[in-house]
């Protein structure tokens, strides 16, 4: 009943969202692969329940299915659905870095803009999603259970959490790098005129 | 930046523009190497090294040349700083395009999957090996696990977790939710346990390394799954035992006050003995 109720909700959820109209995908095996995995994860989860009596196979599943939408949203669809990608570093001092890659501003305005609100979008839904369900198994007092959501909801928001400041470094990389230019412009242009005097 | 103003007409043809901002972005990265290095070329193996050559390894100055060259001392990956220019447009998963023009390296925004796919692997099995297997360079611990990563770890905590609740017969739910939550939550555990020492380690690199440390114990849970003998048994996993903390040992000791190793150490053993004992104890 209470796994009725959250996929209904998830589903309600997510039939609200609307796509931004127009173009089409441009990257739909990727697109697909984004989601593939989280809704396996999910949909896995929540309809276990029903046919596995076994904690092991439901956790071991689950677990290993969130961990590879999280590899695959962190290198692949990341990359490719909106040009942005994070990792961590260790630099020579021992200090751990984060880094961010980004394409140039003019690949990200070309973007498909539908690709980005799926990825943008299925992210937080994913995210709500286990939340609700790790309610649900608080309620129940099922401490194994909220394991594995607190598992694959760490790896929801790690990737949130990743993505999002990947991209404001990226705007601010590309406002000093807009000032920049503008700068240089202006100087140039003063010095040529200068030298033409 | 100067000397190029001389050369640029007054008139802004499209060329001129392509050179000034590539020069833009050269002179940037020169100043700001450390927000966003845009390639990290597939990492090489690791080659193991010593301390001195580390210490003079000051980023050297960017080379304008778009190549993937081993800049720093070769045990850490070839952090080369290279332009920023990547390729204008992406393709899809199986793609692979080079830049239009810019001459840009190639860099991780644009690689196909199957690259992605084998520099994690290979990461995994150099990271094993550098943790497990003895290697003359171990004992420059705080460099050798730079590339941390999870997955290793997570396999091998599932793994052994697996293991333990094939072989118990009766509530194998619990045995494996018990052995996967020991586990991590004592991962978690003993690494802050070494930074409320005071030590220096990273969150993440210690618990890359412990779960790596887990291996020779994977080794053992899965003899002792397919031998039912207990004086085997706790042969072993004796030896298994021990082969965990000799592998932790250079890492977690370096990284606190030599007065406090102990206290840094301890724990650590003491949760490789409770595993260790879990597998002998399983029927």
């Amino acid at each position: 009943m209470l796994c009725l109720f959250s996929m209904y909700w998830v589903m309600l959820s997510l039939f609200t969202m609307v796509p931004p109209p127009g173009e089409n995908y441009a990257n739909p095996k990727t697109c697909f692969f984004h989601v593939l995995f989280k809704a396996g994860a999910l949909a896995f989860y929540i309809l276990s329940a029903l046919f596995f009596n076994s904690f092991v196979i439901i956790f071991v599943v689950t677990v290993l299915l969130a961990a590879l939408d999280f590899w695959v949203v962190k290198n692949v669809s990341g990359r490719i659905l909106v040009g942005l990608r994070w990792w961590n570093e260790i630099n020579d001092l021992g200090e751990s870095v984060w880094k961010f890659e980004s394409l140039d501003q003019e690949s990200l305005a070309r973007m498909n803009k539908k690709d980005s609100w799926l990825f943008w979008w299925t992210l937080y839904i994913t995210a709500v999603a286990w939340i609700v369900l790790g309610i649900f198994s608080l309620i129940r007092f099922q401490a194994d259970y909220c394991l594995i959501v607190g598992v694959c909801l760490t790896l929801s928001i790690a990737n949130i959490v990743g993505f999002t400041k990947c991209r404001k470094d990226a705007k601010k990389q590309f406002q000093q790098f807009a000032s920049q230019t503008i700068a240089s412009r202006v100087s140039s242009t003063i010095q040529s005129a200068f030298s033409v005097v | 930046m100067s000397h190029n103003s001389d050369t640029i007409p007054l008139h802004a043809s499209s060329q001129s523009d392509i050179d000034e901002i590539e020069n833009l972005i050269n002179s940037s990265i020169q100043s700001s190497p450390s927000t966003v290095l845009p390639a990290r070329p597939p990492s090489p193996p690791r080659i193991p090294v010593s301390t001195s050559p580390f210490i003079q390894s000051n980023l050297p100055p960017p080379q304008p040349k778009p190549q993937p060259t081993i800049q720093k001392p070769p045990s850490i990956f070839p952090s080369a700083p290279l332009p920023p220019l990547p390729p204008s447009s992406v393709n899809s998963a199986g793609g692979n395009l080079s830049a239009t023009g810019f001459g840009s390296p190639p860099n991780t925004l644009t690689e196909p999957v199957w690259d992605t796919v084998k520099r994690d692997l290979s990461r995994i099995v150099s990271n094993l090996k550098l943790v497990v297997f003895p290697n003359p360079y171990r004992e420059d611990p705080g460099k050798a696990l730079r590339d941390w990563d999870l997955w290793g770890p997570f396999f091998f905590i599932v793994f052994l977790g697996l293991t333990l609740s094939w072989s118990a017969s009766v509530k194998k739910s619990e045995v494996f939710a018990v052995a996967f939550a020991l586990l991590a939550a004592g991962a978690v555990i003993l690494t802050l346990n070494v930074l409320l020492l005071g030590g220096h380690i990273i969150f993440f690199q210690s618990l890359s390394l412990l779960g790596y440390c887990l291996f020779p114990l994977d080794v053992g849970a899965l003899v002792c799954m397919l031998k039912d003998n207990v004086i085997i048994k706790v042969i072993v996993v004796s030896v298994a035992l021990a082969w965990s903390s000799w592998a932790a040992y250079p890492f977690m000791s370096s990284a606190v006050n030599p007065r406090r190793k102990a206290l840094a150490l301890y724990p650590v053993f003491l949760m490789y003995v409770s595993v260790g004992f879990l597998i002998i104890a399983i029927d």
